[in-house]
């Protein structure tokens, strides 16, 4: 077999490891591992680079900032933000047809400025806004869908820890990739938002409405968000006018939301022990992926499959359109039962380079940006659609009376929203790019 | 045969129902010690990340940032990640995908989730083994960090404790996965001789 072969065969051995309940990391690391052994004939090279992987991936300056964003994630779940962004966001919608839906909508996208985590925003924003829901009338599975969806908001806007993760993989500049990230993070609230809008209209009477709030006391709810904004300003600002490197302002970020939590008396020891036990769970977690998707794509590298790929790609006379949706569609699919994380860390090292050689008719810069926005979009769909999306479950484990069909039922529209805004951003790349172009 | 061995474990296990519980409040205790102790690290990364931008920014004043901040970051966090490892794996943390798990059955469930628990013990002992060689390897060459001019070796086994930790939870895993085989086995027997004796 040849080497390129092996490498092909690869990928069916590790997706019927990952299919058999493996951890994504020990199947990745097995397989990898396995590989180089049959490429070289011996464990030797493997051993002799994981001397220093382990130590050298954990200690890497640009990965440290994930642990940085995910203790700040927790920390913001303390701080009683999510409660404040949500009366602000009542104050300003509250009044209109399916407005207090929207407001969690609205409140989710606040809440994603401060926190790179989906599951971290759906179950804060849940516990504030699904009691409020309820006692307005609004059904089951409106209520669950429209949460699981502005849950995703969480790491579409900046902060984002799989952005961060796109940018180390492909050498993008990460506060460029933020700032990308801005405008189809707005536009993808304001897309839930309209699916709310349309669900109320056609299903009437499915919800009641709160009184108008004066703009007076508009403002003065509104001042009560000053921390997000701060915090905000800092980390995203921070990067961007180069004040500090992006683990610097994670360090910052932890600090200021943390602070926040302490001055809201929400932080107790307690609480601390808690947040420290999750954010490090998943730290663990994250890494040891990171770790596996180093040494398999090692062994790729040595198969010099993304060379020869990306060569084969170039030779075929395929428009680069046709290519680019295969792989959007792939990714879709794959995001229905993979967790985003792990398919972004195992795909991007192959796809990205052989993306790289089709002309999209921009430079590469710009064809990383927006590539790492879409595949960002394209992956957090799987986080609301069945069989696996874990913010359906999330949110549908604190909806208690709400069966799970319901709340799938729930999440559809905002799943069709998603996939609109996919083709929209696909086919006109400026809408991305044109922040960044603004600005820099 | 099958059925004798059925037996003997089944009394194993009653017996051992009380060093399981002993055996897994150490396990956690470790594991949790060690993330808190991660946890701390972290924080303390945090804080002295805040005071080195503090001092950069007052650089007109006569202050500086840290030296070497970044090196101490790196170290920090890699030390932390090592320390999270242990309670990850206990509470079975992994990213897994979960699609096929109704579809399997049981006995078919527990069998993997040994298995997985396997290669992880495996993949835990590489990880150590290599991590220690490594350390005598920095040592022998006496590896510095670039600007702190520090050998490089003491970070390595700072790690390490986080790694052998890492191994012993996995032990435990190994044995808690296998016991929990024997159980459900031993359930399937059960009911499949009720099943007989109702023919």
């Amino acid at each position: 077999m040849s080497n390129f072969e092996l490498a092909l065969w690869s990928f069916p051995v590790l997706l019927i490891l990952i299919f058999l309940r493996f951890p994504i990391a020990a199947a990745m690391l097995a397989v990898g591992f396995g590989g180089a052994y049959m490429v070289t004939g011996s464990p030797n090279m493997m051993l002799a680079q994981l001397k220093t992987l382990s130590y050298g991936t954990f200690s890497n300056y640009s990965f440290s900032i994930i642990p940085l964003f995910l203790l700040m994630g927790q920390f913001a779940t303390l701080s009683g933000m999510s409660a404040s962004l949500f009366k602000a966001a009542e104050a300003f919608l509250g009044h209109r047809k399916g407005g207090v839906a929207m407001s969690a909508i609205g409140a989710c996208a606040g809440f994603g400025a401060i926190c790179g985590s989906s599951l971290a925003t759906a179950a804060t924003m849940g516990q504030v806004a699904l009691p409020e829901l309820r006692r307005y009338g609004y059904p089951g599975s409106l209520a669950t869908g429209a949460l699981a969806a502005g849950g995703t908001l969480g790491i579409l806007i900046p902060p984002s820890v799989i952005l961060v993760i796109y940018a180390i993989l492909t050498e993008q500049n990460i506060a460029k990739l933020f700032v990308a990230a801005m405008i189809p993070g707005i536009l993808a609230a304001l897309g839930y938002m309209l699916a709310i809008a349309i669900w109320v209209r056609i299903a009437p009477n499915t919800a009641m409405v709160r009184k108008r709030v004066p703009w007076a006391e508009r403002m003065v709810v509104l001042s009560t968000v000053w921390p997000v904004l701060v915090i905000f300003i800092l980390v995203v600002g921070g990067i961007y006018f180069g004040w500090f490197t992006p683990t610097e302002a994670a360090a910052v970020g932890c600090a200021g939301t943390g602070i926040a939590a302490l001055a809201t008396g929400q932080m107790s020891w307690d609480k601390l022990f808690r947040s420290i036990l999750s954010a490090g769970k998943s730290t663990a977690m994250i890494f040891l992926i990171i770790l596996g998707a180093g040494l398999y794509n090692s062994f790729l590298a040595l198969t010099q499959l993304p060379q020869t790929g990306a060569a084969w790609v170039a030779m075929q006379d395929y428009s680069p359109w046709i290519i680019l949706t295969a792989v959007l569609v792939m990714y879709l699919a794959f995001g229905c039962i993979m967790d985003s994380l792990s398919m972004v860390l195992l795909t991007v090292p192959i796809i990205y380079p052989i993306m790289l050689v089709l002309d999209f008719g921009m430079t590469p810069d710009d064809f990383g940006l927006w590539f790492g926005i879409i595949v960002l979009i394209v992956v957090e769909v799987g986080l609301i659609t069945p069989p696996v999306g874990m913010n359906l479950f999330i949110i549908n484990y604190m909806a208690k009376d709400t069966p799970i069909k319901e709340t799938f039922k729930g999440a559809f529209p905002f799943v069709v929203t998603d996939i609109v805004r996919v083709i929209i951003l696909t086919a006109f790349p400026s809408i991305t790019l044109w922040l960044v172009w603004a600005i820099y | 045969m099958a059925k004798c061995l059925a037996h003997l474990y089944s009394d194993i296990l009653s017996n051992g129902e009380l060093m399981f519980q002993r055996l897994y409040r150490i396990a956690d205790f470790i594991a949790k010690s060690m993330a808190y102790f991660g946890g701390f690290v972290l924080i303390a990364v945090i804080i002295m990340t805040c005071i080195s931008i503090i001092g950069r920014g007052l650089v007109p004043i006569g202050l500086g940032p840290i030296q070497g901040d970044f090196e101490w970051v790196e170290f920090g966090v890699g030390l932390a990640i090592f320390a999270f490892l242990p309670l990850c794996h206990l509470e079975k943390s992994h990213a897994v995908v979960d699609l096929f798990e109704a579809a399997y059955p049981p006995l078919m469930n527990q069998i993997l989730a040994a298995l997985s628990d396997l290669l992880m013990l495996i993949i835990s002992i590489i990880i150590a083994w290599r991590l220690w060689l490594g350390m005598l390897d920095m040592k022998s060459y006496g590896e510095t960090t670039f600007i702190l001019q520090y050998q490089v070796w003491p970070f390595y086994a700072a790690c390490f404790i986080g790694s052998l930790t890492f191994v012993l939870i996995a032990i435990f895993c190994m044995y808690r996965s296998i016991r929990e085989f024997f159980i459900i086995s031993n359930n399937n027997d059960k009911s499949g001789e009720t099943a007989q004796e109702n023919n």
